[in-house]
C-alpha cells in the first residue's frame, strides 16, 4: 500500500467517526419528547383525520381536543408554527397539561410544523433544547427546533418561493415556512399540505377563532402584539383592553392584505374563522444577540439588547431583567383567556370557558416548571 | 426533484471519495474528507 493510501484510510476513518458523532446528534433531535395528557383533553387525533394525504408523513401532527361539559363556541390554538419560538410551543403544552373546558371546544396543535421540530437551523448556534425543573424535582426537556420544515422532508428549495394562491414571490427558503403556505394545497410541497390540513380542519369543525402563537426578535417592529384579520378586529380589540386592565401592554396590528400565506390573512379569507396571530419578544431569535444558549432562550437576558435599547433600536422595552419564558408564555396564556372571554361576550350563544390555565402572576412567581406534569 | 438532487449529492460524494483516495497531499485528502461529511449525511437522509 502506498503512503498516500495509508493517510487516505486514516483520514477516512476520522471522517466516518465525525459522521457517526454528528449523525447520532441529528437523529437524536428527531425523538419527540412526550406531552402529558391533562385532565381536560378528551381526544387526541392526527391532523391527517382532516386531510388523509398527510398520513405517514413528517407533517402529520397531534391535535388535542378539549370538549367542554356544555356546548359552545370553538377555538384553535396553533403552537410550534415556528419551532424555534419556544413560547408558542410551551403555551400549547401548558394548555394541554392544565386546561379544562367548562363550555365550548378547544383544539390545540402544539407542533403545527411537526417536521420543523426534527432539526434546528445551521449557523445560528441555537441550543439543542431547554430544561425545566418540576415541583417534584424531576426535569422535563423540550427541543429547540427550526423555523422551517426539515430539508430531509422537503428538498430542494426553489430560488424563489411563489405563493400558490396569490403569485406572491418570496425568498426560496420561505417555501419551508408553514406561515407562508396557507391556505395550502394538495398538490404542493409537504409544508403546503400541512397548511391545507389545518385549513380543512377549521372548515370541517367550523372553528370560530384561530390563534397562532409566535415569538419575534426585539428589533422586529411587530412585537408584543396581536395581528388580526379585519373580521377579528372587534374581538381582538376587547382582548387588548382586557390585557391592559391586567397591566399587560399589547399592540394591535391589522393583517396586511398584501402579505399572503400567513395565518392571520389566509385562514380569515379562506374560512369563517376569526384569525389572529400573537408575538412575544424572544432575544434568542434576534440578530443582535450575544451568546445563544439555553439560558438566553429561557431567561431572555442579553447585554447587547440592553445596549440596543439604549440606542433606541428596539420595538420593545429591554433592561437587565430581560424577557423570561414565564413572561412570554404568560402573555400568550393571558391573551388566550381574554380571547375566550371576548368571544363569549361577542357571541353569547356560543360561549368558550377555559379553566385551569395558570395566570400571568402565578407563572412569574412559581415558574413554568411548576405547571408541567411529571412524566410517568 | 428530491431524487434528482440526492443522486447529484451521491455522485459528488463518490467523486470526493475518489479524490480522497488518489490525492497524494494529506492536507488535500483532509479537505476532501471534510467535504464528504455533509454529503454523506444528506445522502443517508440524516441531515
Amino acid at each position: 500500500m502506498q503512503k498516500h493510501h495509508i493517510s487516505a484510510v486514516i483520514i477516512s476513518i476520522l471522517m466516518l467517526a465525525a459522521c457517526v458523532v454528528a449523525g447520532v446528534t441529528f437523529l437524536e433531535h428527531r425523538k419527540v419528547e412526550p406531552i402529558v395528557r391533562g385532565p381536560g383533553v378528551t381526544e387526541i387525533v392526527k391532523l391527517s383525520k382532516w386531510y388523509p394525504g398527510l398520513e405517514g408523513t413528517a407533517a402529520d401532527t397531534d391535535v388535542y381536543i378539549f370538549k367542554g361539559e356544555a356546548p359552545g363556541g370553538s377555538m384553535l390554538v396553533l403552537g410550534g408554527t415556528h419551532p424555534n419560538e419556544p413560547s408558542g410551543f410551551l403555551s400549547a403544552v401548558l394548555l394541554i397539561e392544565n386546561a379544562t373546558m367548562a363550555s365550548g371546544t378547544l383544539y390545540v396543535i402544539p407542533r403545527a410544523n411537526n417536521s420543523g421540530f426534527s432539526h434546528n437551523d445551521p449557523q445560528e448556534g441555537a441550543p439543542t433544547g431547554y430544561h425545566f425543573t418540576l415541583s417534584d424535582g424531576s426535569t422535563r426537556f423540550f427541543r429547540y427546533g427550526s423555523r422551517a420544515t426539515n430539508p430531509i422532508h422537503q428538498w430542494p428549495d426553489p430560488d424563489v418561493y411563489v405563493h400558490a394562491a396569490s403569485g406572491q414571490t418570496l425568498s426560496g427558503n420561505e417555501t419551508r415556512n408553514l406561515n407562508r403556505g396557507y391556505p395550502g394545497r394538495t398538490d404542493g410541497t409537504l409544508t403546503e399540505k400541512a397548511c391545507y390540513g389545518i385549513t380543512q380542519m377549521i372548515l370541517a369543525e367550523k372553528i370560530g377563532l384561530s390563534v397562532d402563537l409566535h415569538e419575534a426578535s426585539p428589533e422586529y417592529p411587530v412585537i408584543n402584539a396581536i395581528v388580526a384579520h379585519e373580521r377579528a378586529m372587534p374581538v381582538a380589540s376587547q382582548v387588548v383592553l382586557g390585557l391592559e386592565f391586567s397591566d399587560i401592554t399589547i399592540g394591535l396590528e391589522p393583517s396586511p392584505k398584501n402579505l399572503r400565506g400567513l395565518t392571520h390573512r389566509e385562514l380569515g379569507d379562506a374560512t369563517d374563522t376569526l384569525a389572529v396571530l400573537m408575538e412575544t419578544a424572544n432575544p434568542s431569535q434576534g440578530r443582535l444577540r450575544g451568546r445563544t444558549d439555553e439560558a438566553l432562550a429561557l431567561e431572555g437576558k442579553d447585554l447587547y439588547y440592553i445596549k440596543a435599547q439604549q440606542l433606541g433600536r428596539l420595538y420593545v422595552p429591554f433592561d437587565e431583567k430581560g424577557h423570561s419564558i414565564e413572561e412570554r408564555v404568560g402573555r400568550h396564556l393571558s391573551a388566550l383567556i381574554e380571547f375566550a372571554f371576548a368571544m363569549s361576550s361577542e357571541y353569547p350563544d356560543q360561549p368558550i370557558e377555559i379553566n385551569g390555565i395558570p395566570a400571568y402572576d402565578e407563572l412569574q412567581q412559581a415558574g413554568l416548571g411548576a405547571y408541567l406534569r411529571p412524566l410517568q | 426533484m428530491k431524487i434528482i438532487y440526492l443522486t447529484i449529492a451521491a455522485g459528488v460524494l463518490v467523486l470526493t471519495a475518489w479524490n480522497l483516495w488518489t490525492e497524494k497531499d494529506w492536507r488535500k485528502q483532509a479537505t476532501a474528507a471534510m467535504v464528504a461529511v455533509p454529503l454523506l449525511l444528506r445522502v443517508l437522509l440524516i441531515k
